[in-house]
């Protein structure tokens, strides 16, 4: 049902042009973007989706209302209806934010705005600004884009224009507050082991980023850092009761901490003419403790390398092609598929129009480390899987 | 062999048209826009969202709907097809970098329009009476 309506107020906003003409008359103006996915897969299931049969389970509705009223402030909302298998189905607010630009070299947004990291974080949910069906998911995992999305505080932006020889440098510093929800993509292997973060998990961030845009036009090379304090939130351990020993079910409470880390992120992106080539390098180590009462505390690990390269190509003004290959490793875990994922991508795009596209994708994916569902997958994961999305996507 | 001269000298003709008619796009600015002259890659960052100044003055750009001065525009200066360019600015709005700017319907509403609100800055139609806007010369 919210599915329907989500897709429904997309398509109504879309439907009212006059009414859009006199707001913008106010200097107020309303956009939105609608997509629907088909996931299929020859072996695993995959993003918590019945994908081997086939699931049309991937949908999104954005509507986006922003005013700007005065020339150096902008005001703008925008929510969102995301459902992908079992995550989301619900529509949330994604970002909400004022934004004073003073001049190009600096302003300033506050409020729940998104982060700026790496190459693709800011726009990884704008599906109608990329060829890609899926974005690289060592970097940019789709069950937790919504956590990594955004943040609550600010971020100061400007541009600071050298001479030709030199280029320019955009900058980008943020800090605030931000949370992982309860039912995000990192906790999925934890939920299926009975242990359950009923907050989620959040707390202080902050960060910098800075993109070079070199003299050779159309390169451009960055990097960013994210930086999170300590995280600390209460924890659940569901053991289910055994009816043999007479016993219930139990849920004990616990603590699970993540201790400081940082996110180094380095990127560089070339465009020319018809031809984007890209590539971003990501490192995610982090631990720290779980503590139940009564029980020693148990540590838990990661240290993830994740990488991609890629490659898009404008065959005509409609069409578009491209590939990439993503790879992620965890080195703390032994060598085996559940250690990697390598997944290469053949991509194609076609726009209709201006406000009408569809897209189609294959990917080939070895490697067991990528969103699955055990309870989807009851006799164990396939080391290897193919998986084909198709997509059809409006805006306006 | 006469139709092949023919249609030979057609396409010549045709070409040549297409080349001039480039050259019919101008850059219009309100005359409180302090520069005269602006170079494609500051008017490429000014139309796509990259920057908003020009010369030490606030600009903010004016697009056309359609029509062939927008074709043009787009594809001298730009590099993108009307379609392909709108979308890039849907991604600045979708992720709360800008909004859309204004899109008027002929080359005389970008004239009057320019003409009336500091700081902006359109293009049009060379044949289009520009009263009231300066022109900037691209270099």
């Amino acid at each position: 049902m919210k599915r329907f309506v989500a897709i429904l107020a997309v398509s109504l906003a879309g439907a009212l042009p006059a009414v859009s003409q006199s707001l913008e008359d106010l200097n107020i103006q309303i956009h939105g973007y609608a997509t629907q996915g088909f996931l299929y897969t020859t072996q695993n299931n995959i993003f918590t989706t019945a994908s081997s049969n086939g699931s049309p389970a991937w949908t999104e509705a954005v509507v986006n209302v922003s005013s700007q009223p005065i020339p150096k402030l902008r005001v703008a909302v925008q929510a969102r209806y995301f459902l992908l298998g079992n995550y989301g189905n619900a529509i949330t607010l994604d970002w909400a934010s004022a934004d004073y630009k003073a001049n190009d070299e600096f302003g300033v947004r506050f409020g729940k705005v998104k982060t700026p990291s790496g190459l693709f974080n800011e726009i990884q949910d704008i599906d109608p600004s990329y060829i890609w069906s899926l974005l690289p998911q060592s970097v940019y995992p789709i069950g937790s884009r919504n956590s990594n999305l955004s943040h609550y505080g600010g971020v100061v932006y400007g541009t600071l224009k050298f001479d030709k020889k030199a280029g320019k440098l955009e900058y980008r510093g943020w800090a605030g507050e931000r949370e992982i929800g309860a039912d995000d993509g990192y906790w999925l292997n934890l939920r299926e082991e009975g242990l359950g973060l009923p907050n989620g998990l959040g707390g202080v961030v902050t960060g910098g980023a800075l993109k070079w845009r070199t003299p050779l036009p159309g390169l451009m090379i960055g990097a960013s850092d994210i930086k999170n304090n300590r995280w600390e939130g209460p924890m659940t351990d569901f053991i289910p009761g055994n009816i043999f020993k007479g016993t219930g079910d139990v849920t004990m409470m616990g603590t699970f901490t993540l201790n400081p880390l940082n996110v180094p992120q380095y990127f560089a992106q070339f465009e020319h003419d018809k031809l984007m080539v890209a590539a971003e390098y990501s490192r995610l180590d982090g631990q720290g403790p779980i503590q139940f009462p009564g029980l020693p505390a148990s540590q838990f690990k990661f240290d993830d390398r994740e990488k991609y390269a890629m490659a898009s190509y404008k065959v005509s003004n409609k069409l578009n092609a491209g590939a990439y290959c993503s790879q992620i490793f965890d080195h703390t875990i032994a060598l085996g598929p559940p250690r990697y994922s390598k997944d290469w991508a053949v991509s194609g795009r076609y726009d209709f129009g201006q406000f009408l596209y569809a897209k189609a994708e294959q990917h080939f994916i070895d490697g067991t480390k990528q969103d699955y569902d055990a309870d989807l997958n009851p006799n164990g994961l396939n080391p290897t899987t193919r998986l084909t999305i198709l997509k059809i996507g409006v805006n306006f | 062999m006469k139709k092949f001269l023919n249609a030979f000298l057609l396409a010549a003709l045709a070409s040549i048209f297409v080349v001039q008619a480039k050259a019919q796009v101008i850059v219009i600015a309100n005359p409180g826009v302090k520069t005269s002259e602006v170079s494609k890659s500051d008017l490429k960052d000014v139309f796509t969202g990259a920057s908003t100044s020009l010369g030490g003055s606030s600009v903010v750009p004016i697009l056309l709907k359609a029509g062939t001065a927008n074709e043009e525009f787009l594809q001298a200066y730009i590099g993108k097809n009307d379609a392909a360019y709108r979308a890039g600015w849907r991604s600045l709005v979708f992720s709360g970098q800008a909004t859309m700017p204004k899109s008027l319907d002929g080359d005389a509403a970008v004239v009057e329009f320019v003409a009336h609100n500091a700081g902006t800055i359109g293009y049009i139609g060379k044949a289009t009476p520009h009263d009231g806007v300066k022109v900037l010369a691209v270099k």
